[in-house]
């Protein structure tokens, strides 16, 4: 057999000495690491030497040791212990029950009294008070004992805890080492990884420990703790004078620049107006056609086959007009999105400046639940179609930015290099090379921007918006199943005809 | 100025970062070098204290591996990059002082570039790429037409103009590249490392087919390459470029038997000289040599003193003497024996 | 120079492109004239250049339809639509007729209040009849200006008819320019790309014919005649089928809220265990340990200047009393990410790996995230009541995708060679999982759990709808009584949570990427 004859080169391999390194890893108490890793790293089986300092400190050798993510798991679990062996100890286990039998008590006497006093006028309540404070008692005297029985069971809390408590302890001894040796690993390869034992890591540990622990022990285990531990101690005088003043504040500066956001208003409402005109008032079988031929010279005919059916679907369910509405909104705000978002697109991605100031703000757009920025729209272009579209812009705005500076920033420079070479000017290089070739990217910006305003379409009527945004909303107030998810189809299905053909016509312009 | 001399370029420097201009400033009164100034600095040298002239008709071949500052030299010639310290002239006119207009004129008439990665523009037929720089000078479409039919055809790519760039192979792609440069008439003609990104075979075909339109056009080039092997088979002269600067500028032969430093010697080792080395190179004066015992001069075969190694052996070969050579008048000048041919392979001398 | 001459000449040389045969076959009919007409064009620079196209100017949109020119069509059609339709107006329409009918009521009351003055007059009431007579003037004083206001309308529908009939004219002679101009553009395309449309096509001409007169004429009568058909105002069906579908909806949701109710309870109670946990870890515990966790974990995973900024935010949200509130929206919302990471992980693992699963799951994925949060809350409600349950549940199937795809996407981008690597030292699946794709496809799971937290937040907020409580319904409730203090309020220490958590995720994101 080859194996015989093969050399047993195990064998020859030389050990690898890690002991100066463990050492450098370890520093306090480094022979006893470096015996442990050697252990670890030698053994086949699960041996691991017990780790007594871990076993005896938990989190607070965690923490010195710079195991920090140990450190919190520990801290919290063995808060969890501690709390179970206070409420054993000293804890008043039938409080509420106490409490609730008392009340009852309380009633029943209540139900008594009057009962007393119906009694001295008529016979009958009299007696079916009687009845009720009697089972009251009864209630009262079952909660009492119920109460004493939940304190007699205080050894359980207890041995819960010192059970729970004594687990951590264990598992920190058994595993400690094991632990340790992957952040030495770890170590090796990134010297920024904390090693040895540091005494600023061990204090701030234990002043972590120290205020943590006896807080949230007292916070758990005292019948009634103080009250500032409870909640934030702050009398609500500041939140009432800042709700004010805001409050004034932007009454003031509405009035002040009425005729700003009146402005805004109207010109916005003007220009829906007659968008409006074409789809709403625009006889439907006109717009029906016209959507059709549209997605299908635009796109395809497959695009145009699943337009004809959502229009159908919209048109036999009734939501025609809804439908129209909630479209010239998601198409006032998308033309707007798009008509603005390039032009700043491509301004962002010429100006590195621009965008290191405009970054942030895109950001902060995307993050904001679109809830909160409602509230400043309402105040100043108060509620309607117009404020509802400029909420949806807000959302929708950012991704076609962001896309059109990533698709102009992607544009190879050696294809602008050459467009400059052969005396191209600015504006020829952005139109006849830059766009074109970033036309992939800027359309996936599109298309976001016009799902997103899609999204918006019920969170715009909260502000007052119609269409198919308010039937979701009506249907949600009187959980009318039916209506709210006809509707939610119809909203799905615009969303989905206005995807396909913008989609359909760039990928054509792929194809060619 | 001399007429004849088409590019330029006098003492020019190009310093990256953004204290290029200190930087350059120290290196005027300090002499600083390209370690010192990346370390003080943080700039880096692109190009340092390059000059050469281009003559006309000529193919002046930039040689130097990645990094040595040969695609920024030759876009300096354009400004596409600007120089921090130096002159450059374009057909007598000082590039450095056009102002913009007059730079994207020049850029549009006067030069044609030829790009490593071709550079095409994905979304137009070949035939809109190749008008490109004729639509941005504003020709009619009937005319560009016209000329970017004729430059197709130069190149051999007749029937592709209704082709898009992505349907064409790498080579037929560079192919258009250089139709597109020739489609302005360009006086000059910058090609920036054009046939690295192509297979050898494909290189050497194309190759070919530039030195036929080279001989047909007498285009003005400038030719970057790090092939050595191409830079000598295209080159009227060659420059030899090491991080930043020119080490050498001369014709193949100059570089090849008489390279300046270690450098360039390296470079010029694994090269065969057989077409680069000439006779009169390795001959012994007829009248110096002393013929071996059975060697009869008279019998030799006699060969002019300009062919190259390449041809002598050829000749020798099918004879046991000793071959002679002769100047233009028939004269005898020298003999090559074959101990002296057989060290002239060696070493080229 | 010589150079410069030899140049010259070769420039002489260059052939002319004859396109005279390639136009002919683009062209079809009509090819003689369309050489020429493009030569035209193709020789004047920038392409600006006099042609007028009769068959174009006459026919319109037809002629751009019948030569494949879609947008030419739309635009023609467009505008010849408006056109027409003011020259309907002009023609038949009644103009002012609502004026004409205010005339003629006026005149009705004037003169029942001239036969009131007769009446007065008759009894011998002088006050009577001075009041009445001058009301009746009043009133003919309104009723002239209504009428003159009529006629001053009807007599714009000339106006109408003037303007619209210039414009036609104007139109089409626009129509003749442009079109040989579109029309050549349309065959320099056609030459790169034969699938451009190219010829005369006499059945695309002819659904152009239907559709225009369809159009046409629909349109007129809906704008021009004063009493439009209903049917073309509105669709005759109305809510007819409407609401026995909804009422059928409903019936299938009650009966299957009422079937299930042990299944919907369960998971409203498994929910709910978590959410206490979480509740208790974060609202129970005391609100300076709270607090001082919090800034040392924004401290260590995002460093200092974030730790300041948390530090500032849960100021401003303890002074103004929002800290129970906050952290019972940060508790729906780790609950929401916990659970969506949990089951959003493996099932992006499985999605990797089975082809079949990925297909089946891609559509429902993105229905998920298309379809408007809003409706989904719906059957949410029918099925689990309000409260905070639910409030999760309609956050995880918003916050489920981005986890679910970029998991299967990392785990796809894994490159094939390094699993190949390992398979070939003898790996098994799952220590190929453990060690390498899972390690591999980190940097995309991470950027999934991010981009999970924030959807769960942003619908976190939604929920308070449903009465899941929380910061979302202080801002519904500014909403509804528009107290834009107290939204403000709310919506910037909402903002506040989004930001410091969105910062230590990236923070702590970063680190993973520097590590990996």
């Amino acid at each position: 057999m080859p194996d015989d004859t093969k050399p047993d080169v195990t064998k020859a391999i030389p050990k690898i000495d890690l002991s100066d390194s463990i050492r450098e890893f370890s520093r306090e108490n480094s022979d006893y690491y470096v015996e442990s890793f050697s252990q670890i790293q030698d053994s086949d089986e699960n041996v691991t030497p017990w780790n007594k300092a871990a076993l005896l400190f938990g989190p607070a050798w965690c923490a010195a040791r710079g195991l920090w993510n140990l450190f919190w798991l520990f801290t919290i679990a063995e808060i969890v212990a501690l709390v179970q062996i206070g409420r054993g100890l000293w804890g008043d286990l039938g409080a509420a029950k106490l409490a609730e039998a008392e009340q009852l008590m309380q009633r029943a006497q209540e139900i008594r009294f009057e009962g007393g006093m119906a009694g001295v006028t008529g016979g009958e309540t009299a007696s079916s008070a009687a009845e009720i404070a009697m089972n009251l008692e009864v209630a009262a005297q079952a909660a009492t004992l119920e109460a004493q029985a939940a304190a007699n069971l205080w050894w359980i809390y207890l041995l819960v805890g010192i059970v729970l408590f004594g687990v951590l302890r264990y598992v920190m001894g058994k595993y400690g080492n094991r632990i340790y040796e992957l952040q030495y690993s770890a170590w090796r390869v990134n010297r920024k990884i904390a090693s040895g034992l540091s005494t600023k890591r061990l204090a701030f540990a234990l002043v972590l420990l120290i205020v943590m622990v006896p807080l949230t022990l007292y916070r758990f285990t005292a019948t009634t703790p103080v009250s500032w531990l409870v909640g934030v101690p702050v009398s609500n005088v500041y939140y009432t004078n800042s709700a004010n003043a805001l409050d004034s504040w932007f009454d003031s500066t509405a009035e002040a620049g009425a005729g700003v956001f009146d402005g805004i208003t109207a010109g916005a409402q003007t220009a829906l107006d007659v968008i409006e005109l074409l789809l709403v008032d625009a006889p439907w079988p006109v717009v029906a056609v016209f959507l059709v031929v549209i997605a299908w010279r635009v796109a395809s005919i497959r695009v145009a086959i699943f337009t004809a059916a959502s229009l159908l679907y919209i048109g036999l369910l009734g939501l025609w007009e809804a439908s129209m509405v909630s479209i010239v909104l998601v198409g006032a705000a998308a033309l707007f999105c798009v008509g603005v978002g390039i032009p700043l697109g491509i301004w962002f991605s010429r100006s590195e400046r621009a965008y290191a100031v405009a970054r942030p703000i895109l950001d902060l757009m995307q993050t904001i639940p679109p809830f909160v920025y409602l509230i400043p729209i309402i105040a100043f272009f108060g509620t309607g179609r117009v404020p509802g579209v400029l909420a949806t812009i807000i959302f929708a705005m950012p991704p076609v930015i962001r896309l059109t500076a990533l698709g102009l920033r992607q544009v190879p420079g050696h294809v602008k290099e050459a467009a400059v070479a052969f005396g191209a000017t600015k504006w020829k290089i952005l139109f006849g090379v830059e766009l074109p070739l970033a036309t992939p990217a800027i359309m996936t910006g599109v298309n976001q921007t016009i799902l997103m305003c899609l999204s918006m379409v019920v969170i715009a009527s909260l502000i007052g918006a119609k269409g198919l945004g308010q039937e979701v909303l009506t249907a949600l107030q009187f959980v009318a199943k039916g209506q709210g998810i006809l509707s939610g189809l119809a909203i799905l299905f615009c969303a989905m005809m206005l995807d396909r053909i913008v989609q359909g016509r760039f990928q054509r312009q792929e194809d060619q | 100025m001399n007429n004849d001399v088409v590019i330029e370029l006098n003492n020019a420097w190009k310093i990256f970062g953004e204290h290029a201009e200190e930087a350059m400033q120290a290196v005027n009164s300090e002499g600083l070098g390209k370690a010192e100034i990346l370390e003080k600095y943080g700039a880096v040298v692109g190009i340092a204290d390059c000059s050469f002239n281009v003559r006309r008709g000529e193919i002046f071949c930039i040689m130097g591996l990645s990094g040595s500052g040969k695609s920024t030299l030759v876009r300096h010639v354009n400004r596409l990059i600007e120089p921090t310290a130096g002159e450059i002239f374009l057909l007598g006119e000082d590039v450095m002082k056009l102002s913009p207009t007059a730079l994207r004129e020049m850029r549009a008439k006067r030069i044609g570039m030829v790009f490593q990665h071709m550079a095409l523009l994905p979304h137009r037929s070949v035939r809109d790429n190749v008008a490109y720089p004729l639509e941005i000078r504003g020709e009619s479409k009937a005319r560009r037409w016209d000329v970017s039919q004729h430059s197709l055809s130069l190149v051999g790519l007749d029937g592709f103009e209704d082709r898009f760039p992505r349907e064409l192979s790498g080579g037929m792609q560079q192919r258009v590249g250089l139709a597109r440069a020739l489609a302005s008439d360009p006086d000059v003609l910058l090609m920036d490392e054009p046939f690295s990104a192509l297979d050898p075979l494909i290189r050497r075909q194309l190759q070919d087919q530039f030195i036929a339109l080279s001989e047909q056009l007498h285009k003005t080039t400038l030719f970057i390459t790090h092939d050595l092997d191409e830079a000598i088979r295209l080159g009227t002269r060659i420059a030899i470029m090491k991080d930043g600067r020119i080490v050498q500028i001369g014709t193949p032969e100059e570089i090849v038997t008489n390279p300046a430093d270690d450098y360039v010697r390296d470079f010029v080792q694994n090269i065969s000289k057989l077409k680069l080395v000439f006779a009169h190179t390795i001959q012994v004066p007829f009248n110096q040599y002393k013929p071996m015992e059975g060697e009869d001069l008279s019998r030799s075969p006699r060969v002019s003193q300009d062919v190259d190694l390449d041809y002598l052996i050829d000749v020798a070969v099918k004879t046991t003497q000793p071959t002679v050579t002769t100047d233009e008048n028939g004269n005898d000048v020298g003999v090559v024996s074959k101990d002296r041919l057989l060290q002239g392979i060696r070493d080229g001398k | 120079m010589a150079e410069v001459i030899s140049t010259v000449e070769i420039l002489e040389e260059i052939p002319e492109v004859d396109i005279s045969d390639s136009v002919r076959n683009f062209a079809g009919q009509n090819g003689d004239y369309y050489i020429r007409e493009f030569k035209r064009i193709q020789a004047s620079k920038h392409g600006f250049c006099w042609t007028f196209n009769l068959g174009s100017a006459v026919f319109g949109p037809l002629w751009a339809t019948a030569r494949g020119l879609w947008g030419l069509f739309w635009i023609f059609s467009v505008l010849e639509m408006v056109l027409l339709v003011m020259l309907g107006l002009g023609l038949w329409g009644d103009l002012g007729i609502d004026k004409f009918n205010r005339a003629d009521r006026l005149q009705v009351n004037y003169e029942r209040m001239l036969d009131r003055v007769e009446a007065a007059r008759e009894k011998g009431d002088e006050v009577g009849v001075e009041s009445f007579q001058n009301r009746a003037a009043s009133l003919a004083k309104a009723r002239d200006k209504a009428r003159a206001e009529g006629e001053a309308i009807a007599a714009g529908g000339t106006r109408l008819l003037v303007i619209a009939i210039v414009g036609l004219i104007l139109l089409k002679l626009f129509e003749g320019w442009v079109a040989n101009i579109a029309y050549e553009r349309q065959y320099s395309r056609w030459r790169g790309d034969r699938t451009v449309r190219s010829g005369l096509n006499w059945s695309i001409g002819a659904l152009g014919l239907v559709i225009i007169l369809f159009v046409y004429v629909v349109t007129l009568v809906r704008f021009t005649f004063s009493n439009p058909p209903d049917y073309i105002v509105e669709i005759p069906i109305g809510k007819k089928l409407y609401d026995p579908i909804a009422s059928g909806i409903d019936y299938w949701f009650d009966l299957a809220s009422q079937n299930f109710a042990f299944l919907f309870l369960g998971v409203s109670r498994g929910i709910r265990i978590i959410l206490d946990a979480v509740e208790i870890l974060l609202v129970g515990t005391p609100w300076p340990v709270v607090m001082a966790v919090i800034i040392i974990f924004a401290y260590r995973s995002a460093g200092i200047r974030v730790a300041i900024f948390t530090a500032a935010a849960l100021v401003y949200i303890g002074v103004l009393g929002y800290w129970e509130k906050s952290m019972a929206t940060v508790a729906l919302l780790g609950t929401a990410s916990f659970l969506c990471v949990a089951i959003g992980i493996p099932l992006g693992v499985w999605f990797a790996r089975s082809e079949r699963a990925f297909s089946f799951g891609r559509p429902i994925l993105d229905l998920m995230q298309t379809m408007p949060s809003f409706v989904y809350l719906i059957p949410i409600i029918a099925f689990f009541g309000t409260g905070k349950p639910p409030g999760i549940l309609a956050s995880m199937i918003f916050g489920l995708p981005p986890i679910i795809r970029l998991t299967t996407l990392g785990l796809r981008q894994v490159p094939k060679d390094v699993v190949e690597a390992a398979r070939a030292f003898g790996a098994t699946n799952r220590q190929i999982l453990r060690d390498i794709e899972i390690p591999l496809a980190t940097p995309s799971i991470m950027a999934g759990v991010n981009q999970t937290i924030l959807m769960c937040l942003s619908l976190v907020v939604i929920a308070a709808l449903i009465d899941a409580k929380g910061l979302g319904y202080d801002v519904l409730e500014a909403l509804q009584y528009a107290a834009k203090g107290q939204g403000i309020l709310a919506g910037i220490a909402i903002l506040f949570c989004a930001i410091v958590i969105d910062r230590v995720i990236q923070g702590k994101f970063k680190d993973t990427e520097k590590g990996g």
